[in-house]
């Protein structure tokens, strides 16, 4: 099952880059020298894999945030709104502490986690006290914490000395620092990694989760607390896009929340928990190849003028071709072993065997349309 | 011209875009389709239509251009999750990404701009002075078409046969297969519908509400048309009327701007009213169990 979903997956990655190849040729971009510059620039010298790494930092957590949050069937769309409040609260703590760096930094990071949990509270509240649909509520919460934090950096905490909206830089006290252009962030979000894989294949909460992902009903007789895990999973997504967010403003170039500071780093994070199928380990690959599309597209655009946007397109198409590949795969497989079986007992005479065997595969032709996800919400 | 009169203009203005999004997603909540591409259909939409009015200097082209550039997000949207049956939360979320990704890109590559593309070239959709008054008259023609399409959509879901089948496909696919009607080519049709409509929202958003495209115009639109179909359960007379309400807030947050609250502030109105919006419904439903 598992070399089944490697192999599907490379043969979406292979036909998503040859789709992309394509995209470049119409156009009239020299596209194998685009593409080399892609790979050049992202992971052939020291800078570029540095660069890579650090951005990796940012989509590893935001990916898994969402990863946690699907993967326990808690549709948490809220990673914009999360991340944001994270990286303000980590702004707004490292400008007013300027205590010692060894306590200055562990209490930034921890604001940046309690605000990003704390939105996420919020609509896991709303859910069980209010029964209020959890991806709708963390959709538009998203939509809050961005104009409120629009307006805290052009209102009460804009730079007076800025040109755009930003708040002030933080103190040094909190700042994590770059080695040789590796940030210290990705050591940060390493260890935030590590202890999610931890929380989410060894513990009994991790487990539930997942049984929760599968199938609620079944936690829910097997008798796991279903809604006080709804909200831990909640709470455990929010705090890594929340730290995420943190991580921006502490393991940045710039020290201070600026406008625009998210970029699309969340919706990234969804992107690459869904192509991962919510494993936790996937989550790290698929992050470390986003960044390496984003990281490499950069260069591409210096080589080749290929807009760096062209790094949006592909990873759409990435996710696209990859979970397409992966159904098909099982579908095919399990339209082909049902085959087998058939032919296997018309080989030993039974009509009867075969007949049902045939029956079988046309069911599972049929039927195997899978229903994960969210697919019942807007009728719940 | 009055206060009063100018915020029920604007909020007619603003509802637009969500009741014809609705309209299309009322045909996929029907079916059974969970639609969460709506955002980026419409972001599509708005795209093409500009590029099609700028290059052939003419609204006509644009308009067809915005809903042809919906119709085609409509059919990667069936390819993937009809054809070969890919999760449709999935594939609406990479769609999404998609326009997201694919209208910046082209942004940059076809118009050579970062952030909005504006140009005394693009062609707006033009207005009708129709004589209904001062509240009804001298808007974007497709504020007039939206409103006709709520009352067609009624009829059509509720009163004709694709309608019935359409239910059906929603209801239990298998009867209608059993009765002879491919189910999957309903759910396909309903998808196309609301590309087709979002498409519409797109370019009236890009070509009517303003003349010039900017980066995620769309701006959270196509789910506030989401939560609008969840709380009125699909029927397409109850979209117009939340879609009017939204629009209300939404003129009423822009009426605002002038006085001392910040503009990011009234900004997050439509959004705090979809959530109370939400939990009013959640009251309701609670009611009637």
């Amino acid at each position: 099952m598992r070399r089944q979903q490697a192999v599907a997956a490379a043969v979406g990655v292979v036909v998503s880059l040859l789709a992309g190849l394509m995209i470049l040729w119409l156009q009239g971009y020299p596209a194998a020298q685009s593409y080399s510059a892609l790979f050049s620039y992202s992971l052939f010298s020291q800078f570029a894999l540095f660069s890579t790494l650090n951005k990796a930092s940012t989509l590893v957590l935001t990916g898994t945030s969402a990863a946690v949050g699907f993967g326990s069937n808690c549709i948490n769309l809220g990673q914009v709104g999360q991340f944001l409040m994270g990286a303000m609260a980590a702004a707004a703590f490292g400008i007013a502490v300027g205590l010692p760096k060894w306590l200055t930094l562990p209490l930034v990071i921890l604001a940046s986690i309690v605000a990003g949990a704390g939105w996420s509270l919020l609509a896991a509240l709303m859910k069980l006290k209010w029964r209020m649909n959890e991806f709708i509520t963390t959709l538009m919460l998203n939509f809050v914490a961005d104009y409120f934090t629009q307006w805290l950096i052009s209102g009460p905490m804009l730079d007076p000395r800025a040109y755009s909206p930003m708040t002030r830089m933080t103190n040094p006290q909190a700042w994590l620092g770059m080695y040789n252009g590796l940030s210290g962030s990705v050591a940060v979000a390493a260890c935030s990694f590590a202890v999610t894989w931890l929380v989410w294949n060894r513990s009994k909460f991790g487990y539930e989760c997942r049984v929760m992902g599968q199938n609620p009903s079944f936690a829910a007789a097997g008798g796991c607390a279903v809604p006080r895990n709804f909200v831990l999973a909640m709470l455990l997504s929010g705090a890594l896009a929340g730290l995420a967010g943190g991580l921006m403003v502490i393991g940045g170039m710039q020290h201070r929340f600026v406008k625009g500071i998210g970029a699309n780093y969340a919706w990234d994070g969804v992107m690459i928990a869904i192509v991962a199928g919510n494993s936790i380990a996937a989550t790290g690959l698929y992050a470390l190849f986003f960044a390496v599309l984003q990281t490499g597209a950069m260069g591409m655009e210096l080589e080749t003028a290929v807009p760096s946007e062209f790094a949006l397109v592909l990873q759409a198409i990435v996710v696209l071709a990859v979970v397409a590949s992966r159904e098909s795969t099982r579908l095919f497989l399990a339209g082909l072993a049902a085959r087998i079986r058939a032919r296997r007992a018309i080989a030993l005479g039974d009509a009867r065997a075969a007949q049902a065997a045939q029956l079988a595969q046309r069911a599972e032709a049929d039927h195997a349309a899978p229903t994960g996800g969210g697919q019942d919400e807007p009728r719940a | 011209m009055s206060l009063a009169l100018e915020l029920v203009r604007s909020s007619l203005l603003a509802a637009t875009p969500v009741l014809l999004a609705g309209i299309g997603g009322a045909y996929t909540y029907f079916a059974n389709v969970f639609n969460i591409a709506m955002e980026g259909m419409m972001l599509i939409g708005a795209f093409t239509a500009v590029a099609g009015s700028y290059a052939a200097r003419s609204w006509v082209v644009g308009l067809a251009a915005g809903i042809g550039g919906g119709l085609v997000a409509a059919a990667l949207f069936t390819l993937f999750a009809v054809a070969l049956r890919t999760d449709e939360f999935v594939t609406g979320t990479a769609i999404n990404m998609l326009a997201l990704g694919g209208t910046t890109y082209a942004l940059r590559q076809m118009f050579g701009v970062r952030g909005a593309f504006m140009s005394g070239q693009i062609q707006a959709i033009p207005r009708w002075n129709l004589p209904l008054g001062p509240v009804l008259g001298g808007h974007p023609f497709v504020v007039y078409v939206a409103l006709a399409l709520a009352l067609v959509a009624d009829w059509h879901i509720r009163r004709t046969r694709f309608g019935l089948r359409l239910r059906a496909a929603g209801e239990d696919p298998r009867v209608l297969d059993a009765a002879g009607v491919s189910s999957q080519a309903v759910r396909a049709w309903s998808i196309m519908i609301s590309g087709a409509l979002c498409g519409l929202a797109g370019a009236y958003l890009s070509l009517g509400y303003v003349t010039l495209f900017a980066e995620n115009m769309s701006n959270g639109r196509g789910w506030i048309s989401l939560a609008v179909i969840i709380l009125t359960r699909g029927r397409p007379l109850g979209i117009l009327v939340m879609s009017l309400l939204f629009g209300l807030f939404d003129g009423i947050g822009m009426s605002l701007q002038g006085t001392a609250i910040p503009a990011q502030l009234t900004q997050m109105v439509p959004y705090i009213a979809t959530l109370v919006a939400l939990r009013v419904y959640s009251l309701r439903s609670r009611n009637e169990h």
